[in-house]
């Protein structure tokens, strides 16, 4: 077998495929008896390191290494120790805050432009332009490169309706269908919108996923029931399914 | 004892764990958390605080164990005549003793070419998702995943190979 093979499967153990793929990987594996062997190899050999190295985890910590750190300065306050004390935890709420900012300014000004991709009806937030179109008509199966927005994965919330997760030029997000229209579930500045700096790990792109995570009723659409539920117009799908 | 060294103080352990991934035996590994407390203690006015320590120092681990598989390499180098006369007469023998102690994690992660090792100690033992991983490294996440993939494939199989 192929490393493509592999480095799919290996991804699938580590967490770090999207719903979507994660079906794709789960539904080959139901059929394919040496895949699952494959898998079940990668998983072994996860446990067999883990339980190699997790135990120096759990050692005590050798004494020359707490001196090291405790050293000559133990005990003594200094203004800059109490100083740093201080600032950190303010540095990082306001990191927090310019995060949610940044957030509030792009839904802020997307909403006055009248092509935009999300609306004010009443008080809630709606997809509109390009992103209601592409929520109503693009499969993730068949993305078309001319779409206002990429759809990731659809998938039914308890109550049955249906949600979508979308990433567009400027905002990623979730939405889910209602008598109005997709009402915006959550959105966020794209990833990768501000590339150089040190980025913590996929950060808006997880907080989708995780959303949809938290949201999702059972398992995501397949491509067969995704094309059904657009040509059906989203109607919510019954819970006994 | 300031915040900086609290905080690398509750990161030991984590940080003995990567350092016995990497080094070839449990004294190697301490000596390398040794060297790499000493570099980041001298050069703790390049961590910004604020940032994520405990990728900055393992990084700095990174760094340590790298320089020093570079001079042990060029010290094998050096001796490399040597060391192929002396194993010549008994090459099956030395497979056979190769391949049993191949089952042993530590042998097998030896075996490994230290850029797939470092990407297996990331990911498996450290469980650092892929985008942390490749970023510390300063490499392309098709290029992590793909070293990972040949390091897992190679490491499944010494380890299975009873």
């Amino acid at each position: 077998m192929n490393d493509m093979d592999d480095a799919r499967l290996m991804a699938y153990l580590d967490g770090e495929l999207a719903p979507a793929e994660r079906t794709e990987v789960e539904q080959a594996l139901a059929g394919d008896p040496e895949l699952r062997s494959r898998l079940d190899a990668q998983g072994r050999l996860r446990e067999r390191l883990a339980a190699h190295y997790g135990p120096v985890a759990e050692e005590e910590v050798p004494e020359r290494f707490r001196q090291m750190l405790g050293g000559s300065t133990d005990n003594v306050v200094d203004l800059a120790d109490a100083r740093e004390r201080r600032r950190r935890p303010l540095w990082q709420t306001a990191a927090a805050l310019a995060a949610t900012l940044v957030i509030g300014f792009f839904v802020g000004r997307l909403v006055t432009v009248e092509s935009g991709p999300v609306a004010l009806r009443g008080a809630e937030m709606v997809a509109s332009g390009g992103l209601a179109e592409a929520l109503d008509t693009q499969l993730a199966s068949a993305p078309s490169p001319d779409a206002g927005a990429r759809i990731g994965v659809t998938f039914a919330r308890t109550d049955g309706s249906l949600c979508r997760t979308f990433e567009g030029p400027a905002l990623a997000g979730l939405a889910c269908r209602a008598d109005s229209g997709w009402q915006i579930v959550m959105t966020t500045a794209r990833e990768g919108a501000e590339a150089g700096e040190y980025r913590q790990a996929g950060s808006t792109n997880a907080l989708v996923l995780q959303t949809a995570q938290d949201l999702m009723a059972g398992e995501p659409l397949d491509a067969e029931a995704e094309r059904r539920a657009r040509d059906s117009g989203w109607r919510p799908i019954p819970r006994a399914r | 004892m300031q915040a900086f060294e609290r905080e690398l103080l509750t990161l030991l352990p984590r940080l003995r764990r990567f350092a016995r991934a990497l080094a070839r035996d449990a004294a190697d590994a301490d000596d390398l958390t040794q060297v790499a407390l000493e570099r980041a203690l001298k050069g703790r006015d390049s961590w910004q605080p604020g940032t994520k320590l405990d990728a900055w120092m393992m990084r700095i681990m990174r760094n340590c164990w790298i320089d020093e598989v570079r001079s042990r390499t060029r010290r094998a180098q050096t001796f490399a005549p040597e060391e192929a006369g002396q194993s010549v007469g008994s090459d099956a023998d030395r497979d056979i003793e190769l391949q049993a102690e191949m089952r042993d994690v530590d042998r097998a992660m030896n075996a490994l070419p230290p850029e797939q090792r470092e990407a297996v100690a990331l990911v498996l033992v450290e469980g650092l998702a892929y985008r942390e991983a490749a970023d510390l490294l300063d490499i392309p996440i098709g290029t992590l995943t793909s070293r990972l993939t040949r390091g897992r494939q190679a490491l499944a199989q010494m380890l299975e190979a009873a």
